[in-house]
């Protein structure tokens, strides 16, 4: 039998779930490096086509949790607002993806009137979400992900490269080392080196460095490998990329979950590419075996 | 939470892609190869005792070299399969938890049934393999193959591991040739990926049908009906060696008492525990 009392209810939380008054956010805040980590509730008024960062501009704006007690506002990192720039990765509703890509009207499709907020998880914390992410450039040196014609000379004009080839590499060029990759890949691994007692600044670093150096490379730098090997200039240092990728840390630490690809934000074939390294390095193995 | 982090000069570190290819290469051959000759060994089981025991006796004709052959094509590569296998295992953090996208899901089972696979096969060789016997195991007669398998898997406990064992192995040897093609870089592009997925579903699907096949064709086996028929064979076998030996060394009298010896050996109606107990101690 239907009342008019539940009529009514029926009709407020259709009503409520069209457009909520307000978003309850949960974040996982930590003070600094090495700190325990926290959860705190913010409570902000809904808007319509919000993102994830104009929610944190809110609570930053209001900067009081839940219980009305004055907090300080929650550290995050952006820069674009335009999923280019590739700094403000964070786990939204325990999935990594781009805060500012990320509208407050989709994920209340996953969770109505809620959001979660983590900081990624592979990286260290530096403050709430706002993560230490030298590890995904440090990749990228390990595969010199780049041309090297930085002098004063006159090198002419470049190899022509067919409209084929440029289709090709294109997708891979769009990579904004975000980190998702890295975060979502069960074979890449968290890496924070914590200074010790009376060890320098300088030791420390070397130490961290070789920590880097020595674990997995991650899906975004094997992609950027692949695509300056196929660059005709960038294939002149292709020896070198190759002895990244077959060394130690390199592209046989990929377990072929093909979470990157699933996640990426750019939507870069980086299964494509992690084959194609694959490739290479099989015959790069096989050659520099019978050619030594 | 700095993960296990390996000394850039130890071994592994420096021969760690070369280490990865090989475990990926000993999955395929000669570890991979293997699995298929013995599933569709064990399938003839279900053309009967006689077609079963007669390809046992083919393997089994390899006499004192089957040992080191074993040894060489099967343990060695299969140990250090597994060995590599936990190695690699230990530095993944699996998260379909968050991530439940299908190749996480596969990637997770991949590690998952490598390692029922490793419990199932360490058990499988106890309890079949003549090395087992030292601790109860050794149940497999080469020379009653098909009444001696149907007796050890009988009880519905060990079929149903049998079933847990061979369809975790197939579907490890399966998706992990899916795996290989792309670590290998033999599908590189996603829909030549895709192809290469129908191969391994057949594959699979292939290989678990032989695997479930033979287990239960050595669960309908009469083993009355089957040890009447291996011994027939088994006599049959023991002229013939017998008459060989004793045609082309006529005029040994050394090798005409070691045929009788070895007929003596084998008494009209001699069961099977018999024959295990005096020359019969290895294995398919």
């Amino acid at each position: 039998m239907i009342t008019a009392s539940t009529l009514l209810n029926s009709e407020t939380i259709a009503e409520h779930e069209q457009s909520p008054q307000e978003i309850r956010v949960r974040v996982l805040r930590q003070d600094a490096p090495g700190e325990e980590s926290y959860w705190q509730q913010f409570a902000i008024p809904y808007e319509p086509n919000m993102n994830v960062i104009s929610v944190l501009q809110r609570i930053a704006a209001i900067s009081k949790a839940q219980d009305g007690r004055k907090v300080a506002p929650v550290a995050w990192d952006c820069a674009c607002l335009e999923e280019i720039c590739g700094s403000c990765a964070m786990l939204i509703n325990g999935r990594v993806r781009m805060a500012c890509s990320s509208l407050v009207d989709n994920l209340f499709k996953e969770t109505p009137g809620e959001i979660e907020l983590r900081p990624l998880t592979k990286f260290p914390v530096v403050r709430d979400l706002s993560v230490d992410r030298e590890r995904i450039f440090h990749s990228l040196q390990r595969v010199k992900a780049w041309v090297p014609v930085d002098d004063s000379y006159d090198h002419g004009p470049g190899p022509r490269i067919s409209p084929e080839e440029q289709e090709d590499a294109y997708p891979l060029t769009t990579c904004i080392s975000c980190g998702c990759c890295m975060e979502a890949c069960p074979q890449f691994n968290k890496i924070e080196v914590v200074q010790r007692e009376e060890e320098s600044d300088e030791e420390l670093e070397s130490r961290k460095q070789s920590a880097y150096d020595q674990q997995f490379l991650g899906p975004h730098a094997i992609s950027q490998a692949v695509r300056f090997n196929s660059h005709p200039t960038g294939s002149m240092n292709a020896d070198e990329r190759m002895q990244s990728l077959t060394g130690q840390g390199g592209i046989q630490m990929c377990g072929n979950a093909q979470n990157c690809v699933a996640v990426c934000p750019k939507s870069i074939p980086l299964t494509r590419s992690i084959a194609r390294a694959g490739r290479a390095a099989t015959v790069w193995a096989i050659k520099k075996f019978f050619d030594r | 939470m700095a993960t296990t982090s390996i000394p850039e000069d130890s071994f592994l570190g420096r021969h760690q892609f070369l280490l990865y290819r090989l475990f990926s290469l000993a999955g395929f051959i000669p570890v991979g190869a293997f699995l298929i000759v013995h599933l569709l060994t064990n399938a003839s089981v279900l053309g009967g005792a006689a077609a079963f025991q007669s390809r046992v006796d083919l393997i089994h004709s390899l006499g004192p070299l089957l040992p080191a052959v074993e040894w060489i094509f099967i343990f060695i590569p299969m140990l250090f399969h597994a060995v590599m296998g936990f190695v690699i295992i230990a530095t993944g953090v699996p998260n379909i938890g968050s991530y439940s996208y299908q190749g996480n899901v596969r990637y997770t089972l991949q590690r998952a049934t490598g390692m029922i696979a490793f419990a199932f096969i360490l058990w499988h060789i106890t309890q079949l393999h003549w090395m087992g016997a030292p601790v109860g195991g050794g149940q497999f007669d080469p020379h009653h193959a098909a009444s001696s398998a149907a007796v050890a898997l009988k009880p519905v406990a060990i079929t149903l591991l049998y079933a847990t064992g061979i369809i975790a192995t197939v579907y490890h040897f399966a998706n992990g040739l899916w795996s290989m093609g792309i670590t290998w870089g033999i599908w590189t592009s996603p829909a030549a990926m895709q192809r290469a997925n129908w191969l391994s579903l057949f594959v699979g699907i292939g290989l678990g049908a032989a695997g479930l096949g033979a287990l239960g064709g050595m669960r309908s086996i009469d083993v009355e009906k089957a040890k009447e028929i291996e011994t027939r064979m088994y006599k049959a076998r023991q002229m013939l060696d017998g008459g060989i030996s004793a045609e082309a060394q006529q005029h040994s009298a050394h090798a005409v008492s070691l045929s009788r010896e070895s007929s003596s050996v084998m008494p009209a109606g001699s069961t099977s525990s018999a024959n295990k107990e005096k020359r019969s101690k290895k294995k398919d």
